[in-house]
């Protein structure tokens, strides 16, 4: 091991959880917080490892809502702190993630979805998606990044910690399971060897100077007396929202054009998505995809846009609805000729399935 | 006479799908095969899956079945009794460690488990960054108080070439001169015989590999 | 030495007169921990967390970077930031809801950990901001809002002993006392000994201090005072619990 990570451009056979732990430590990640919860686990596992090597931290805490609080403290005092969980975990953390919404903290955690309600199954799921997009007691300004590969883990975790200190918004890497434990090749490197610049990190806290002396004392709150007084803090944030959200929405679309029907899905259905999509263009069929990357903000005028070619939609999600709700939202005044689902909550997809679905209709 | 082996590495070193393979090669012979599914760490990619499978092999599989495994992955850490008698078997054991930070020290949870009656064979993956250079294996190799021989397993998954391959071999060789623990084999891919042959450009034995764990997730 | 009429210069001037209501004990506390400041010249290295209920009143009460963070979880969101950077002091203040009930997890795990900060729990026998609700110090028979016939001991259980808990499971290098604005003199020994354990580095601090919260129990100046002093002072003792060097005062 070396001072630098990564050394050059490296192609290698890894886990998403490992994944996750390298973009970490190449994005100059300085702590991580974090509960055991599974299927994350191995994020935890690879950092604790790294962590001393490049000089790295690391805090196991009582539970996922202190994973969120410590993490907020970390970044508050000025470090690249982020944190991983899943399922119960995130229900946990939605308490902590409003507050880096209204307090304008720069939190970063990768969030492994897996089954639910509830404990449920420690496997896969599209579940959390509700929850992560519009989680806790606020109106959801969050960044949410849904991947589907391991390269995609890799870029968009680096990715969150830029987005998040930019914009200062809470910023996430929604994967799932599958994603944490499958393993597939991927191109790490250093992201300033690809012109990706680190946005610096800042103190809210401990700034130089004696406060009342040298400068303004630091005084920081989330808490409001009246309404009137609330309003006046929370729609300038709004506002701030809206303006980042034409700079960070991504989404992904292949073969739309033409297409006389269009396959949505997000995160790692969109593997089967696309594979489906090719396989059934090899047979003659004008089948298109469209994938948001960014489930919050949502790509609501590239799926317009698409609309407007394409008005036939089959949407696949293993969960009951919860991506089918801002994809409806979206297409709201946009005349829809056929919408059909496909929700399988807890349960993942294959191409095969959804080629046979297609086909069987035509 | 008795073989009893245990394969062990880092995630996705592909020390599983070298047991599978050893231990169907073994099942040729007269003596009966027994694989055990010794994964403490990460009991989602494990033989669980392919558990029928394989018995319909021949094979003698010591493994959970998903079906009674409830919270599967939060209790995943449970040692089957079996597993704790397995050495007791006659015939091969063919032992696949998912070890942990404990490194072999697992070895522990064996009844009967002693130096001399076993192999403990490490399974390496140079594209694996934590075991991408000279340096770093060494230092994970020396976690292990037994450690008898080396199998250079370096893939990229469906984009493994014959160049990560000959990397492999090389940087294995140079581990196993330094650390004078033998470099039993190097395993590759069945599509790879025609440009491999029987032995690797530094002339080890190649172990060819039916690829089973993919279809072994969860 | 301290001119006890004169305000802290680590007090933030432009809120004062202070929020808290007459006869808060809240307002002693901050006064004797703005003196402990000064006297020890921190100003400029302190993060003070303040916590949800009367403490988040604090949130602008010193010339200090002060962060009001959610209730309950002032000590974890000082743990990160100390954890993060160790050079910061970080002081966790918050009320007896705060520290034994919702975030009882995090002081009992802060401790385990002898994770180096300084809590401050303010124990006033209730929940002062919410309307005077039961709180887990609420003494035996005390009549709140939800025990509007007295805590029964039986179905809610007795007064959590705050420091006696965290003393039994601190690791060496701990510091833990109970103070009374009662005995400011004492409260302010404690006080700055715990801030000093901090600076010192040794391990975890923890200091509860026994208030008054005249507005919910609905008392005059002589009551309240017969409260902090007889009632309370009965079940809870003051004194210190533990200390680096183990030499404790009563």
């Amino acid at each position: 091991m070396t001072d630098k990570p990564i050394q050059g451009e490296k192609r290698v056979f890894m886990t998403g959880n490992e994944t996750l732990a390298w973009a970490a430590v190449a994005a100059g990640a300085d702590i991580m917080y974090g509960y055991p919860i599974t299927p994350q686990n191995e994020v935890m596992h690879y950092w604790t490892r790294m962590a001393p090597k490049f000089g790295r931290k690391f805090l196991q805490t009582e539970d996922e809502l202190s994973a969120g609080f410590t993490t907020i403290g970390g970044i508050m005092a000025g470090s690249r702190a982020f944190s991983a969980t899943a399922g119960p975990g995130t229900t946990l953390f939605q308490e902590p993630i409003s507050m880096a919404e209204m307090m304008r903290i720069p939190l970063v955690m990768a969030i492994l979805q897996r089954g639910g309600p509830s404990t449920a199954t420690v496997i896969y799921s599209q579940q959390e998606v509700n929850m992560m997009t519009f989680g806790g007691n606020g109106e959801g300004w969050r960044v949410v990044y849904s991947t589907a590969t391991h390269q995609e883990l890799y870029d968009y975790m680096i990715k969150s910690f830029n987005t998040a200190w930019k914009y200062r918004f809470p910023t996430f890497v929604l994967a799932d399971g599958y994603q944490a434990k499958m393993r597939e090749p991927l191109t790490m490197y250093n992201p300033e060897d690809r012109g990706i610049e680190m946005v610096e990190t800042e103190r809210f806290v401990g700034l130089p100077g004696v406060p009342g002396t040298d400068r303004p004392p630091a005084h920081h709150r989330n808490t409001f007396s009246v309404e009137e007084e609330l309003y006046e803090a929370t729609m300038p944030i709004q506002k701030e929202y809206e303006e980042m959200s034409e700079h960070v929405v991504e989404w992904e679309e292949e073969d739309v054009d033409d297409a006389d029907i269009i396959i949505l899905s997000h995160g790692v259905v969109s593997r089967a998505a696309k594979a489906a999509k090719n396989r059934l263009r090899a047979k003659g069929y004008k089948v298109g995809y469209f994938r948001p990357i960014t489930l919050r903000p949502f790509p609501e005028k590239a799926l317009q846009k698409v609309a407007g070619k394409c008005n036939n939609f089959l949407l696949a999600e293993s969960a009951l609805g919860q991506f089918a709700r801002p994809v409806k939202e979206a297409l709201f005044n946009v005349p829809v000729n056929s919408f059909e689902t496909i929700y399988k909550p807890g349960v993942g997809f294959t191409a095969e399935e959804l080629v046979e679905k297609i086909e069987s209709a035509r | 006479m008795r073989i009893v082996e245990a394969y062990i590495g880092e995630y996705a070193s592909g020390k599983s799908e070298n047991a599978i393979n050893r231990a169907l090669d073994l099942v040729q012979g007269e003596e009966p095969v027994t694989l055990v599914d010794l994964d403490l760490v990460e009991p989602c990619y494990t033989l669980r899956p392919l558990k029928r499978q394989l018995e319909a092999r021949g094979l003698q599989v010591i493994a959970w079945e998903t079906k009674d495994t409830v919270g599967l992955g939060e209790a995943g850490a449970i040692l089957k009794p079996e597993m704790r008698w397995a050495l007791q078997r006659a015939g091969h054991v063919i032992l696949d460690v998912g070890y942990g930070a404990s490194g072999s020290q697992i070895f522990n949870l064996l009844e009967g488990f002693t130096q001399s009656s076993a192999q403990v064979l490490a399974v390496i993956n140079v594209a694996r960054p934590m075991t991408a250079t000279v340096a770093d294996i060494i230092e994970y190799l020396q976690e292990f108080v037994q450690l008898d021989g080396l199998i250079n397993n370096s893939h990229l998954g469906d984009e493994t070439n014959m160049a990560i391959i000959k990397e492999g071999v090389d940087i294995v060789s140079e581990v196993s001169r330094k650390m004078q623990i033998p470099f039993v084999a190097t395993a590759a891919d069945e599509r790879f015989r025609s440009q491999l042959g029987k032995q690797d450009h530094q002339g080890h034995t190649v172990r060819y590999l039916r690829r089973f764990m993919t279809e072994a997730f969860w | 030495m301290t001119d006890h009429l004169a305000m802290p210069k680590s007090w933030h001037v432009e809120t004062k007169p202070h929020k808290f209501c007459p006869g808060c004990g809240h307002g002693i506390a901050l006064k004797i921990l703005g003196e402990v400041i000064d006297e020890l010249n921190i100003q400029d290295r302190l993060v003070f967390g303040v916590d949800i209920g009367c403490s988040l009143l604090a949130w602008d009460f010193f010339d200090v970077d002060t962060v009001q963070t959610h209730h309950g979880r002032t000590n974890p969101v000082m743990v990160g930031m100390k954890r993060a950077n160790p050079d910061l002091l970080c002081i966790a203040y918050m009320g007896d809801g705060g520290g034994y009930a919702i975030g009882s997890q995090h002081l009992v795990n802060s401790a385990f950990r002898n994770e180096r900060i300084l809590a401050i729990v303010i124990n006033n026998c209730n929940y002062g901001m919410t309307g005077g609700q039961m709180a887990p110090t609420t003494l035996p028979g005390q009549k709140t809002e939800t025990s509007p016939y007295g805590r029964d001991a039986e179905t809610t259980g007795s007064p959590t002993l705050g420091p006696e808990m965290v003393a039994a499971i601190a690791s060496p290098g701990a510091y833990v006392a109970r103070g009374s604005i009662a005995n400011i003199k004492q409260l302010k020994r404690f006080m700055k000994k715990a801030v000093e354990n901090q600076i010192a580095g040794n391990g975890f601090s923890f200091l509860e201090v026994l208030s008054s919260c005249p507005t919910n129990w609905r008392t005059n100046a002589k009551q309240t005072w017969a409260f902090v002093e007889d009632e309370m002072s009965k079940y809870f003792k003051t004194g210190e619990l533990r200390t680096p060097d183990e030499k404790k005062e009563a």
